[in-house]
């Protein structure tokens, strides 16, 4: 195999795990950009879409035998009803209440809950890592396409396609609907949106909801990706993708995006010319730089402090 | 009376389902066909809520104080009584001088273990009292602190080790001047901008620098460094070497709450507490808000800097475990349990927050070996007070999330603090 193979394969890699940042980053920016909150409950979420697709696998497999696709399929949904049952969970009970208050109250019970849901799993699931089946990952890991020299499993295009499929049903959902309508003003101005007939608490309660589900797909394909579940799998990947957010302009839609495809990017090349041990010094080295020539990350606008 | 349930009606059902798979289920995975399955596990549930069943205890216990409390307004008639509360503060000043013989002189008559605990309170005392001047006192959030703590430990290993002639003494001085150096240039790009960014910057600081001992060859990577005997706290003057980190870290404390309590009555904890309150009219009426940002947080960071280096002068071992978000979120805990802003409640929060858990590993023993005690308590309650420590960080996310709901302003706060983190 020649070297620019190679680099376009790892290119490739680094596009997918960007994709699976961008899914998880877009339930952060969400929040901030309508709450001006940080979520920092969300990696948890992703963390409990993995558990909860593997533990539907395995009430499904008991139940009716292995077909993959049914299960898989299924799975993936129960995960996303979890995920954004948990999402819902934390908006009611870390966030609704501390709304008005000062920023710090929101952030630490949010910090609290993650910790919890953390030590919730890790003391009720698995202390130690748990592998996802690979009856059900073989299939889309094991399998490649050959395009030009180059391999790519049909898990890294699933990847893709479900990303793209899901960013462009969101810039949909944002830009064209009357919720995205609703979605846009709440960011505004809560009090106004209230005063035109938005119900304000449930669609900041939709935004959590939809954020998780978000996460939840993430979780499955990461744990499909790397074959391994642990409890602070979300930490981890909430704070890349938390990173991804800031990079491209917190708050702004397609700025996650943008973030988490050149964080990918960089890990990839990184993993390449250092080893993956030096990712994380990489990848906050990337967001102090940023955050020093574009204090409000790449895509992101100059905005007046709200008082 | 139907609106106020109606929450909880919900609530508790779906908390109950969506819980439901992770208490009640285990997982099966079968190694031959790679595959999973599940079976249903009760005693997994019920293990769970056995060894939490002393917290319920303890919270039903509050819940019930709290109730009387209520009913009975205790707190009020103890307000009423306005002497008590005038010569109440008065006496705080005094208060640490009188205290001061008592800890120095604990050096003398308490056995070494018992110092070497009492010490390792004060490096978490020193920790939370450093914190409180970014979180506590300025409002801004910071997440990796023990970043910094390990900062603070590393320089002073690797200084140890490295430079022969390096002077012991001056490790301390050096990494107050090094670790606020490293805060003002971290905290120059983003404390530009609103709170939030800081937490997540300080966060990635502590993640990545905690990356880079690990992988460097010079930094020991996973085992650490394990200093000699040379670099740790030396016997002196009849004392030994536990008897001096005591006694070091005790001073250095309350140097430490004297200056930053004569800080927080100065124009620079004023200009704090109004940039906490209100960024935008603080900048109003000419406080110059990133100016002391940057001061709180730099100065912050030196103190946790400070920590380090007494850390691992009295261990003489540092490792990459003491720069884990763990270890931040601790600290945090402690402040934010003690009361955000109060440098008491700061020191309450640490010494309750390592002592407890400390503790609660000495109960079975103690309970095991006791004539009385040993037969009253039944045994499943004594398994949950062995389990207890597992549960520490479950307990400590539980507390946080309470405190921020129920008791914002901690557990020595004021009520200002309280209406401040309420409505804002």
């Amino acid at each position: 195999m020649n070297s620019s193979s190679t680099l376009t394969e790892i290119l490739i890699d680094g596009v997918s795990r960007g994709a699976v940042y961008a899914l998880v980053a877009l339930g952060y920016t969400m929040v901030y950009g309508v709450l001006g909150m940080i979520n920092f409950a969300h990696g948890e979420v992703f963390m409990i879409g993995m558990f909860a697709c593997i533990y539907a696998i395995g009430v499904f497999s008991t139940t009716w035998g292995d077909h993959i696709f049914l299960n898989l399929g299924l799975g993936i949904i129960v995960a996303m009803i979890f995920s954004a049952a948990y999402g819902y969970a934390n908006e009611r009970i870390a966030y609704r209440r501390l709304r008005k208050a000062h920023v710090l109250a929101p952030l630490t019970s949010a910090i609290g809950i993650s910790t919890f849901l953390q030590y919730f799993i890790f003391l009720t699931v698995s202390k130690d890592t748990v592998n996802f089946p690979r009856y059900y990952s073989d299939f889309l890991t094991n399998h490649r396409i050959h395009f030009g020299g180059v391999e790519v499993t049909y898990l890294q295009i699933a990847i893709l396609s479900l990303a793209l499929i899901i960013m462009g049903g969101l810039f949909y959902l944002i830009n064209c609907t009357r919720l995205g309508i609703a979605l846009r003003a709440t960011a505004q101005d809560q009090l106004m949106a209230s005063l035109v007939g938005i119900p304000v608490d449930k669609i900041i309660a939709f935004t959590f909801i939809l954020g998780s589900a978000l996460a939840a797909i993430a979780g499955v394909m990461v744990s499909m990706y790397t074959n391994v579940l642990v409890f602070d799998a979300g930490y981890r990947v909430g704070l890349k993708a938390f990173t991804a957010a800031i990079l491209g302009g917190i708050g702004n839609v397609p700025g996650a995006v943008l973030g988490a495809l050149i964080l990918g990017l960089t890990e990839a090349l990184t993993t390449l010319q250092f080893g993956s041990e030096w990712n994380d010094v990489t990848t906050f080295g990337l967001l102090m730089l940023v955050l020093l020539l574009r204090p409000r990350g790449l895509l992101g606008e100059r905005v007046a402090d709200k008082v | 009376m139907n609106s106020r349930w109606r929450p909880y009606l919900l609530g508790i059902p779906g908390l109950v389902i969506i819980t439901f798979p992770f208490l009640w289920l285990q997982l099966d995975p079968d190694f031959d066909k790679h595959t999973v399955g599940i079976s249903w596990a009760p005693s997994h549930g019920l293990q769970f809520f056995g060894d939490l069943s002393p917290v319920f205890l303890v919270a039903s216990l509050i819940w019930i104080g709290v109730q009387a409390n209520r009913h009975f307004g205790w707190d009020k008639s103890l307000a009423q009584n306005q002497t008590w509360q005038q010569t109440g503060r008065a006496w705080t000043h005094y208060w640490a001088w009188g205290i001061m013989p008592l800890v120095l002189s604990g050096s003398l008559f308490l056995s070494a273990s018992i110092l070497s605990l009492l010490t390792n309170v004060g490096i978490y005392m020193l920790l939370a009292l450093g914190l409180n001047i970014t979180v506590g006192m300025t409002g801004l959030l910071v997440l990796g602190y023990a970043g910094f703590f390990g900062f603070g430990a590393y320089f002073f290993a690797l200084s140890q080790q490295n430079l022969p002639y390096f002077p012991w003494w001056l490790a301390g001085p050096l990494a107050f001047v090094l670790g606020g150096g490293v805060g003002y240039l971290l905290g120059l790009p983003c404390l530009r901008l609103r709170g939030d960014y800081l937490a997540i910057v300080t966060l990635g600081f502590a993640e990545a620098f905690r990356e880079m001992m690990r992988n460097l060859d010079l930094t020991g990577s996973d085992r650490g460094i394990i200093l000699n005997d040379h670099s740790m706290f030396r016997s002196f003057a009849g004392l030994g070497s536990g008897q001096m980190g005591y006694l070091f870290t005790a001073l250095l404390l309350f140097l430490a709450v004297f200056l930053l309590q004569r800080l927080y009555h100065s124009p620079v904890g004023r200009a704090w507490i109004a940039i906490r309150e209100n960024e935008v009219a603080a900048a109003s009426v000419g406080v110059p808000v990133v100016q002391m940002k940057l001061l709180a947080f730099s100065l912050s960071a030196a103190i946790a800097a400070v920590a380090g280096v007494i850390y691992g002068a009295k261990d003489g071992f540092v490792s990459p475990a003491m720069c884990e978000f763990q270890q931040s979120i601790m600290i945090l805990a402690m402040v934010i349990l003690g009361g955000l802003g109060n440098s008491y409640g700061a020191l309450l929060g640490a010494a309750l927050l390592y002592l407890v858990p400390e503790y609660l590993k000495l109960v079975p023993s103690m309970i095991q070996g006791h004539p009385f005690l040993g037969n009253v308590i039944p045994p499943f309650l004594r398994d949950a007070l062995q389990h207890l420590s597992d549960y520490r960080l479950l307990l400590f996310g539980g507390v946080m999330v309470l405190m921020m709901l129920y008791r914002p302003q901690g557990l020595l706060g004021s009520s200002r603090r309280k209406t401040e983190m309420q409505h804002t």
